[in-house]
């Protein structure tokens, strides 16, 4: 019995907590995601390149003497703009042809191999780490957890709800789902669809940034670390059903507890291939994910 | 096929024939070795692009992971070359035999889903057997499989020593260009024009007597051949393979070369790969940074001018034929 | 008119579909008669369309079967339907827009060629080729056969849509409101080219233009609210007292 007690709090309950603070970090980077799908049917391949973006734009300014917790507003400061930017003078620009969905990809597509081979020739090529903002550790059930994991946990947690409740709760989420549901409708009816496009890819952006800020302390900040993220981001969004917020919260979490407890028993090199082929299975039996779009609620 | 396109096609094959017939003598003079080689590479980097612009292009589906299928061949080829006998023959013909079997096989898995999600499915299947190839010690992990043999192709003629690089340039231009004219052939027949169909307005053709699963089958069963064949040239031109030949950025790169050639014309993806090969050989004398550049004449033709330059050219003609476009 | 004695080339039992709660068709029943051509009239949202959608195989029934020719096809995939001799038009126009008209017909005959005859050349495919070129001929499309078929005129397109479905010479056609968005000239000479066809082939018609119906039609099938209201010759229908009010109410 002790032995069972002992097993489950010093082998699975850090293997727990270790992958909900992943879990956490990865449904911040597939909300954007997702919401920009949701909204625009467009599949952003340069996601993981943002959250890279605010990465790399935090080892800049904490390297500027700024504090963590400005840094922490400013990165998502800086990126909105620029996704309205991209939004509004790339994408738009090919969002009314016919292969819509698939120019959108390649276009995102083409920004992430230009993103990423610039961070190569700003920041150079090799990882970099930024000091970790809170450190310390807590005591808790008889284990130490790292401060600032409990920290980004609490405060993702509260983004996400904060995601949730504007899009679900406020008039601008109203206005969002609306023109997901209907565009030409919503236009018909005054809501100014453009702008709504243009603000809602800037969220999604800003929101990647923002995760890039408070992963970039625990993993380190490399060019390829948004490619070696969106994949699993991209795996959750599937698995939860494209355009899904309730979807990509609990496909996040099944997966990367999934993630973190199977690497107690198989090598952790095969963590991808298994999470990979929950998702082939996923979208063999229900080719739409488990959940639908946002615009069913 | 209407006539303008065919004839921009046509024009587009001759061009390209002659340029390389210029240049292989050029070569032949200087006697660079270094330019064969990277005239080889880009021919098979076209092969695996002309898979992709049959998926793309003709039936519609973007594979975002036809890497897979090229590493696949790859390996396969490395292996047998190095393991078994070093023939040419064994190493292709297995390789043909082998990728038909995966490629249908994954097929299964690849068309239960359409549009954006056909996309994501081919990326994460590609990722899989390229995170597996990585972890594997039996297939070299990261740092592949080195020491394949040279070879020296029999045929009734003699010998074809790949290891000589004018040789095999001619040897993978015969074989591309069988890839090549195999898939225009296909596109004449009345299976071809059953790939445009899927691709004009899948969910019409079960209304004229055509389920729409099997061709779009055959397609990519053929895709993954085509890709598999390509890759299978590769370890007879560089001596390894890598990991890398499976990975994201191989499979983005083939999809770069098809949009930025003409897609769904077969001959822009050829094109296409020369061009990229040369402007990454050349901006590569005086920078490491080639993918920004890439990157961003990749993004000016998705934006200005999505059906590539074959593809104006295309409509240019047609324009001037007074033909509706 | 009388009744052919015949066994019915179309047979509906029982057919329904349900979308949650809602009924969009609930248990109908009725035999399209051999030759000649039998019309479904209804108010918008009678079902009609998703009536013609279960007996061309694009869905499914909850309940009931489709038996054609002789034989249930309830099971049967739209492709294996065609290739029995059941083919439809769509009431918007759904063609192969990139592709020339000429390619729109050829693939809609290929049905006619050996499956092996797929894999060789197209001018090898002659059968295929000679029924594409009459289609042409005889629909007034030859002048248009290298145009893609998004750039036809809306009637253009619309006999486009005919010439396919027709192109597989079919025991029924089941047409899905030919003469939709149509000006009126267009409509009569739809209204002509139907009756041809009827000559050979049963045609089952949706249609919104009563008019055009009564005079067209043997028989009347009139749905509403996804059920069946009552079925006739248009004399009879148009004394029913019940379709008067469901369907003619407005009409003095």
């Amino acid at each position: 019995m002790t032995a069972l007690f002992d097993s489950l709090q010093f082998i699975y309950a850090p293997q727990i907590i270790n992958g909900l603070s992943i879990g956490v970090a990865v449904i911040l980077m597939a909300l954007g995601l997702t919401i920009i799908f949701g909204l625009l049917d467009v599949i952003n391949m340069s996601h993981g390149e943002f959250y890279a973006a605010g990465a790399y734009l935090s080892v800049t300014l904490l390297g500027l003497d700024l504090s963590f917790w400005l840094v922490l507003v400013l990165v998502p400061v800086i990126l909105f703009p620029a996704g309205f930017l991209i939004e509004r003078y790339l994408i738009q620009r090919v969002f009314h042809h016919r292969d819509r969905h698939i120019l959108t990809l390649l276009l995102t597509f083409g920004l992430a191999i230009v993103l990423e081979d610039a961070y190569r020739l700003v920041w150079g090529a090799n990882p970099m780490r930024p000091e970790t903002p809170i450190s310390g550790a807590t005591e808790f059930l008889g284990i130490y957890f790292p401060q600032y994991r409990l920290f980004l946990m609490a405060f993702g947690s509260l983004l996400i709800l904060g995601v949730w409740w504007v899009v679900y709760k406020t008039p601008a989420g109203a206005i969002v789902r609306a023109a997901a549901y209907d565009r030409d409708m919503s236009a018909s009816l005054g809501v100014p669809v453009k702008a709504v496009y243009a603000l809602t890819f800037a969220f999604g952006v800003a929101l990647a940034g923002l995760a890039g800020v408070l992963l970039a302390p625990i993993y380190s900040v490399f060019p390829t670390m948004g490619k070696d993220f969106i994949l699993l981001a991209f795996t959750v969004v599937i698995v939860g059903g494209l355009g899904s917020i309730k979807g990509a919260v609990i496909a996040a979490l099944l997966l990367t507890q999934l993630q973190s407890i199977s690497s107690l028993f198989i090598s952790p090199v095969w963590s991808d291939p298994l999470v990979f082929g929950v998702m082939v299975l996923v979208l063999m039996f229900r080719p739409a994910g488990l959940f639908g779009g946002f615009k069913n609620g | 096929m209407a006539d303008a396109a065919g004839r921009v096609i046509r024009r587009t094959e001759y061009i390209l024939l002659a340029a390389t017939a210029i240049l292989f003598v050029v070569g032949l003079m200087a006697g660079d070795t270094f330019f064969f080689r990277l005239a080889t590479e880009s021919l098979i980097f076209g092969g695996l692009a002309l898979a992709v612009d049959l998926l793309l292009g003709i039936v519609g589906l973007l594979s975002l992971g036809q890497a897979l299928y090229f590493g696949f061949g790859a390996y396969v080829s490395a292996l047998l070359l190095k393991e078994v006998a070093p023939s040419f023959w064994l190493a292709t013909g297995a390789v043909l035999a082998a990728s038909a079997v995966v490629g249908y096989l994954s097929s299964f898995i690849a068309l239960r889903s359409k549009g954006v999600y056909f996309a994501l499915i081919t990326f994460g299947l590609a990722q899989v057997a390229a995170k597996t190839v990585y972890n594997t010690r039996e297939l070299g992990a990261s740092d592949g499989i080195i020491g394949i043999p040279i070879v020296v192709i029999g045929t009734p003629f003699g010998g074809l020593d790949t290891a000589n690089a004018p040789v095999f340039f001619l040897v993978t231009l015969g074989v591309i260009a069988l890839l090549y004219g195999l898939t225009k052939y296909l596109l004449a027949t009345p299976m071809g024009g059953i790939w445009h169909a899927v691709r004009a307005n899948e969910a019409r053709l079960p209304f004229i007597g055509f389920d729409t699963l099997g061709p779009k089958r055959a397609a990519f069963t053929l895709a993954a051949m085509i890709a598999a064949v390509s890759g299978a040239l590769y370890p007879m031109l560089r001596g390894f393979v890598s990991p890398e030949l499976l990975y994201f950025s191989t499979s983005g790169n083939a999809v770069v070369t098809v949009v930025l050639g003409g897609v769904g014309t077969l001959i822009g993806p050829l094109f296409g790969s020369a061009l990229l090969t040369g402007l990454r050989s050349v901006i590569g004398t005086w920078t490491e940074h080639h993918q920004i550049l890439i990157g961003l004449i990749f993004v000016a033709v998705v934006v200005l001018a999505p059906r590539g330059i074959v593809g104006i050219a295309i409509e240019r003609a047609k324009r001037r034929a007074g033909e509706q476009i | 008119m009388n009744e052919p004695a015949a066994s019915p080339i179309l047979r509906a039992s029982g057919l329904s579909i349900h979308f949650g709660a809602l009924r969009a068709v609930d248990d109908v029943s009725f035999d399209v008669p051999r030759g000649g051509i039998t019309s479904i009239i209804g108010p918008n949202g009678a079902g009609k369309s998703t009536l013609f959608n279960l007996l061309s195989g694009s869905l499914k029934p909850s309940a009931g079967a489709v038996r054609f020719d002789g034989t249930d096809i309830t099971a049967l995939p739209p492709a294996r339907r065609l290739r029995r001799g059941l083919a439809r038009s769509f009431q918007i126009t759904n063609l192969f827009f990139e592709l020339p008209v000429r390619e729109n017909l050829r693939l809609a005959c290929q049905y006619y060629e050996p499956r092996v005859k797929l894999w060789l050349p197209v001018a090898r495919n002659t059968r295929a080729a000679d029924r594409t070129e009459q289609l042409l001929e005889s629909f007034g499309l030859g002048k248009r056969a290298a145009t893609p078929a998004g750039a036809l005129s809306h009637g253009e397109q619309r006999r486009l849509e005919i010439a396919v479905t027709l192109a597989s010479q079919p025991k029924l056609l089941l047409l899905d409101e030919p003469t939709q968005g149509m000006s009126h000239g267009d409509t009569a000479d739809t209204e002509k080219l139907i009756a041809a066809l009827a000559r050979d082939t049963t045609v089952l018609l949706i249609e919104h233009d009563v008019d055009l119906v009564m005079g067209l039609s043997n028989r009347v099938i009139v749905m509403a609210q996804g059920r069946k209201l009552t079925e006739g010759t248009p004399a009879q229908v148009r004394g029913n007292a019940e379709v008067q009010a469901a369907y003619f109410g407005d009409k003095p």
